[in-house]
């Protein structure tokens, strides 16, 4: 915006000054212009000779005279001080006082020249002004109307960018709830930048690396005069694409200048306005712009944009048949559960004789698994398609094949089972038979039973066994199958 | 659910993750939990069916004089595709 300064303005301003502080009194009998003749331009001077009659000028023949000279020796200087007494008019045009320590010049930039000034005017704001003297002749009075004013210190640029910065973050626009959320998965992704060029590129090959969705290039020149404009008006149009969701802004990198457009008002409310979320990417990772702070996401590059704005495929399916893994594992574990049960109860029927109501519960459960099945199945006849695809899955999961398998495995064990019972119980009848058999036979009761007797001695309970254990006269105790007798002994035969 | 309006993949992919919690709870009747399977299934479907239909069309908005985008008789917007780079786009 600047122009280059003409080189040997710095000496031809020195010049000026001198002259100027001869011209700011207005002296009328100072000697104007010593060096340069001004034939062309200026109305007649005051001839230096002959003495003796001075010329008489009207007021408005000196203020011309005057204007002349200022306008011609002044055409293009700089000078420098401070902003104050700063006023506009209705049309735009702006007046100050452009102060220094020692002195003031009244100053005016006119509305075309105001309205493309990048940064706002502030009292006090030190300033460079360019531009031309003059003199109004109306009032008589001396001025300097400015072409251009740029900010001493800071640049231009740089103090527009923090101004607008100041703005519209107390405006809400960088408020940070109202960034909105990036949808899941666009269906469809907007982008707003040139239709030339390695950007759009880059964004569509890298979005589509990771999904192939739909996309809407909403073109638009981002540098330049009017780009602002032309950014903020294809960020509207894009809007009406309906499904659009998510919308890029984006542009390569460049100088401050040419991202400018970016840290224009305009854009900044365009963002704002956009009923879906923007993500911006302008210039390189270090670039800042005020469209970077309205964007609900700011993007480091246009690349890196793509990348955030689009969920891989890859990990949506893998997330998806996951869950598929998880449903069919859930429920084959809760049918493994049920039929633990009513295995477990089955094998205790042999005990319980409960068989009806077992029966009834096995069949329940075995409709259940059925259905799990058939039901499915039917409803895929709806499309031969999805039929196959989801006799595929189900092959995949191998839940029918799985619960058959079950079933059949249950049949067998439970007739299994009771059949071993049965078996067992019959054993040990046999088994308790048995043993009865032989304990009655080793009862004494039996021997007795068979004709036999216990001779015990005298009223004690030793058992005679041996003869010589008795002798003639001892009293003995017999007890026969049934009943005893007391008895004595006569006499004794020793083996 | 209504048949009207399908949900969005984000949708079916919730409600799919919200029956599969379900199911790993198993603290339902074994009926519900099949009932529960069935609409997973159904889900999931839905999704690969949303993954597998996304095609990566191209387009360009066009705009009138006055920068309002160009509509069809129904009053959607026009579009072309986008030019094919050319050699002196690689600088920018």
């Amino acid at each position: 915006m600047s122009r280059k300064p003409q080189p040997p303005a710095r000496e031809a301003e020195k010049d000026q000054r001198e002259q100027l502080s001869l011209l700011v009194p207005l002296k009328p009998a100072a000697p104007l212009a010593p060096r340069a003749p001004e034939p062309a331009l200026a109305p007649p001077l005051p001839a230096p000779a002959p003495p003796p009659a001075p010329r008489i000028y009207s007021v408005t023949e000196l203020l011309r005279a005057a204007r002349a000279t200022l306008e011609s020796r002044f055409v293009d200087v700089r000078v420098e001080g401070e902003i104050s007494g700063l006023k506009r008019s209705g049309p735009g045009h702006i007046y100050f006082c452009l102060k220094d320590e020692e002195g003031q010049l009244d100053c005016v930039l006119f509305a075309r020249e105001s309205s493309r000034l990048k940064f706002e005017l502030k009292e006090g704001m030190a300033v460079r002004c360019r531009g031309r003297l003059t003199l109004y002749e109306a009032r008589g009075k001396f001025q300097m109307t400015l072409v251009d004013i740029e900010p001493t210190g800071a640049g231009a640029l740089a103090l527009a960018f923090e101004q607008l910065k100041q703005r519209l973050g107390a405006a809400g626009l960088f408020d940070a709830g109202r960034k909105r959320p990036q949808p899941f998965l666009p269906r469809r992704l907007g982008v707003v930048t040139s239709p030339q060029g390695a950007v759009v590129r880059d964004i569509i090959r890298i979005a589509h690396r990771r999904f192939p969705l739909p996309i809407v290039v909403s073109p638009t020149p981002v540098q330049g005069d009017g780009a602002a404009l032309a950014i903020a008006s294809a960020l509207r149009r894009i809007e009406a694409m309906a499904d659009v969701d998510v919308v890029i802004v984006a542009r390569g990198g460049g100088s401050l200048e040419d991202l400018w457009a970016f840290n224009e008002e305009p854009v900044a409310r365009a963002i704002f306005a956009c009923r879906v979320p923007v993500i911006s990417a302008v210039g390189h990772e270090t670039d800042f712009t005020i469209a970077d702070f309205v964007a609900d996401l700011r993007a480091a590059t246009p690349s890196a944009a793509a990348e955030r704005v689009v969920q891989a495929k890859d990990a949506l399916l893998a997330r998806v048949t996951g869950l598929e893994r998880r449903s069919s594992a859930a429920l084959r574990l809760q049918l493994a559960r049920v039929r633990a049960r009513v295995e477990a109860t089955r094998a205790h029927r042999v005990f319980a004789a409960e068989r009806g109501r077992l029966q009834v519960a096995a069949q329940h459960v075995d409709d259940l698994v059925h259905r799990a099945g058939a039901g499915l199945l039917r409803r895929t006849e709806r499309g031969r398609d999805h039929a196959r695809r989801l006799r595929e899955r189900l092959a995949g999961f191998g839940l029918d094949r799985q619960l058959a398998v079950r079933r059949e495995r249950v049949e067998t064990r439970s007739a299994r089972l009771s059949a071993l019972a049965r078996e067992q119980a019959e054993r040990r009848r046999a088994a308790l038979g048995r043993l009865t058999a032989s304990l009655d036979g080793l009862s004494p009761l039996a021997v007795l039973s068979r004709g036999y007797a216990v001779v015990f001695e005298g009223d004690g309970a030793r058992v005679l066994r041996d003869a010589a254990e008795t002798a003639p006269g001892a009293r003995l105790r017999i007890r026969l199958a049934r009943g005893g007798l007391r008895a004595t002994v006569e006499s004794r035969e020793d083996e | 659910m209504s048949e009207a309006t399908p949900p969005t993949f984000e949708q079916a992919l919730a409600q799919l993750e919200q029956i599969v919690q379900k199911l790993e709870r198993g603290d339902q009747p074994l009926e519900e939990s099949l009932r529960l399977y069935e609409e997973g299934v159904r889900l999931s479907r839905l999704c690969h069916r949303k993954l597998e239909e996304a095609e990566g069309k191209i387009e360009m908005l066009l705009k009138d004089g006055r920068g309002e985008p160009v509509r069809d008789a129904q009053g959607r917007p026009l579009t072309q595709p986008l030019p094919e780079p050319t050699d002196e786009d690689e600088g920018r």
